[in-house]
């Protein structure tokens, strides 16, 4: 398993390969003392896990996160923020308070090891593309103070607001600072769909497909949002479907 | 307190039928009316039967609270009071003259106007006696809660003063702390230093509670382990620099205030540089002020502008301890220069 730490001390670094090295199966690939040198070295070497600190000078690890199109596997290391951490409402994450308690760490990576098995198992050929997310991939959305890390697979829908796009899920509906075309690029077409100009959809999501005027099409979706299919994607959609 | 509040009332009226009677009698002599006993005697049971029904009173005022319950409330209920009161009064005087039959032989009146006479006469003396009464405790009431507002805002200034006081950054505590494990192995005789220098700030932010003020040198060797133990943190991101003039050494300062202004430069100032910062001291004499100056890199934004709570509660902590004349502020000197300024009024001998 390859990993970064990303953390502006040198010394909490140190600190935390030293406590790393009882666990040969994690080899620290890279480190960054900055959000900006992290996202560069996360985009360049693609690790399996980050350890990241909250607070560090410039971007914080949140931002750090948002700003990456998939979020690798993170383990927070911070000293003291309740506050940051309460951020995270609903997924379970995991974080470690320096100084690491080494039985706390020991937690983290079994249960980092129980996560990737159980999706290896699942999808199968997960590494066949990496330029293309899929079901499993997870995304890390901020709001405001509220975080989450969301797998696509229970996105709903997209949709455009100006340089902004509204990310349905749950009970949620965050902004992300992203474009359609650049989502669209990145997504698995078969199950996002690009209902419209405005509106990318999850096909998986969608729970009733009725007729609508003009020859197109209207999606109701499983958190009760109706999309208009536009009539040159209706076609489309008809194509995919009838298969 | 209860007791003597009961004296005193008792004494109270005491002093006010006597000085009903004692008008009275005053009265009857200067229109040179006939003094005789009978009539002394009669005029002696007005303030008895008026002690008797105002004490009455007053014991139905206290059961059923009457003074806590707004005025508009209550009055229609003390209209009643006063007339039932009034009408008792008259019943005991008029009792009191059938039974140690006073009647004065020349006036011979049927009981209804008697008692319709005696009923307006009363009512006069229980109005006023009402009117006191409530004044009194309107009054002390007013007064009972101003001491109260009193009481209550000396508690929040020593709460606020112990809370600014022990307020030492978690944070940094466990940064420091793992600055310290890393330490360990790699520089051992730096890292048993590190340890010192850490109890040291613990030891005075644990003493800060329980002193007014300390001399400018202890604070400065604590902000100096603070400050050392943050460079172990951020390396070469942080520079010091010190402009220390020795006489000011032996100046008061407030215990964990130049610490919580260099605490504050290093979290909002330079731990915000990408390629890091420095910090920049300085202590003078400047006028009749002692003059600390703490400058850092970094911008000054807009939610730590004067309004927050570190800044708000340094100023009031310094013009509790010298007065309305101390003062702090903190500004924007520069492209990329915070400088957060301290002036302590010195007493010139």
């Amino acid at each position: 398993m390859r990993a970064i730490i990303i953390d502006d001390e040198r010394l909490a670094r140190s600190e935390l390969k030293k406590l790393l090295t009882d666990y040969p199966e994690i080899e620290i690939v890279a480190e960054a003392a900055n959000a900006s040198e992290g996202i560069e070295k996360i985009e360049n070497l693609n690790p399996d896990l980050v350890f990241l600190d909250i607070q560090m000078p410039g971007k914080t690890g949140f931002d750090l996160l948002a700003e990456l199109d998939r979020a690798p596997h993170v383990i927070f290391t911070t000293a003291y923020d309740e506050y940051a951490l309460k951020a995270f409402e609903v997924n379970a994450l995991d974080y470690l308070l320096k100084p690491v308690e080494p039985k706390r760490l020991a937690d983290a990576i079994q249960k980092l090891h129980y996560q990737e098995e159980k999706e290896t198992h699942f999808n199968p050929q997960v590494n066949v593309n990496r330029s293309l997310l899929t079901d499993a991939d997870q995304v890390f959305v901020k709001d405001g103070e509220r975080c989450w890390f969301v797998k696509l697979g229970e996105i709903r829908l997209f949709e455009s607001v100006g340089n902004y796009a509204k990310v349905y899920f749950a009970g949620n509906k965050p902004l992300i600072l992203k474009s359609l075309n650049a989502l669209e690029e990145r997504l698995d077409e078969k199950t996002f769909f690009r209902a419209n100009r405005k509106h990318i959809v999850n096909l998986r999501m969608v729970e009733k497909v009725e007729p609508y005027f003009n020859g197109g099409l209207l999606l109701e979706l499983k958190g009760g949002e109706k999309i208009e299919v536009s009539r040159r994607q209706t076609v489309k959609f008809k194509e995919m479907m009838s298969l | 307190m209860l007791r003597k509040n009961y004296k005193y009332y008792w004494w109270c009226q005491v002093a006010g039928w006597g000085f009903v009677w004692l008008s009275m009698i005053f009265f009857a002599y200067t229109f040179d009316q006939k003094l005789t006993l009978i009539w002394l005697k009669r005029i002696s049971l007005v303030p008895f039967a008026g002690i008797v029904t105002t004490h009455l009173l007053r014991e139905v005022i206290k059961r059923y609270n009457w003074l806590l319950q707004p005025i508009e409330k209550i009055l229609p209920k003390l209209l009643i009071a006063v007339v039932a009161s009034s009408i008792f009064c008259s019943l005991i005087q008029i009792a009191g003259v059938q039974i140690l039959s006073l009647t004065s032989g020349n006036r011979k009146l049927d009981f209804s106007t008697r008692l319709l006479a005696s009923t307006l006469d009363n009512g006069l003396l229980i109005v006023p006696w009402l009117l006191i009464y409530y004044s009194y405790h309107y009054v002390e009431k007013s007064r009972r809660q101003q001491v109260g507002t009193l009481k209550l805002e000396a508690l929040v200034k020593e709460l606020e003063l112990k809370t600014i006081k022990s307020h030492i950054n978690p944070h940094f505590i466990f940064n420091a702390l793992n600055s310290i494990r890393a330490l360990i192995d790699e520089n051992p005789s730096r890292a048993r230093n590190a340890i010192t220098e850490l109890s040291n700030i613990l030891r005075s932010s644990m003493q800060a509670e329980k002193l007014e003020t300390v001399s400018f040198e202890k604070e400065l060797n604590i902000v100096r382990d603070y400050l050392a133990l943050e460079h172990i943190r951020f390396e070469d991101r942080l520079k010091v620099e010190y402009e220390i003039d020795e006489d000011t050494l032996d100046q008061p300062v407030p215990p964990m205030m130049l610490q919580t202004l260099v605490e504050n430069a290093i979290k909002h100032g330079v731990s915000k540089q990408l390629t890091g910062g420095f910090v920049k001291i300085k202590s003078d004499f400047s006028d009749k002020f002692h003059e600390l100056i703490i400058q850092n890199t970094g911008h000054l934004n807009g939610s730590i502008n004067g309004d927050g709570f570190g800044l708000t509660s340094t100023r009031n902590r310094l013009q509790l301890l010298f007065g309305e004349k101390a003062n702090f502020e903190i500004k924007e000197i520069g492209l990329n220069l915070v400088e957060a300024k301290v002036l302590i009024p010195v007493d010139v001998k």
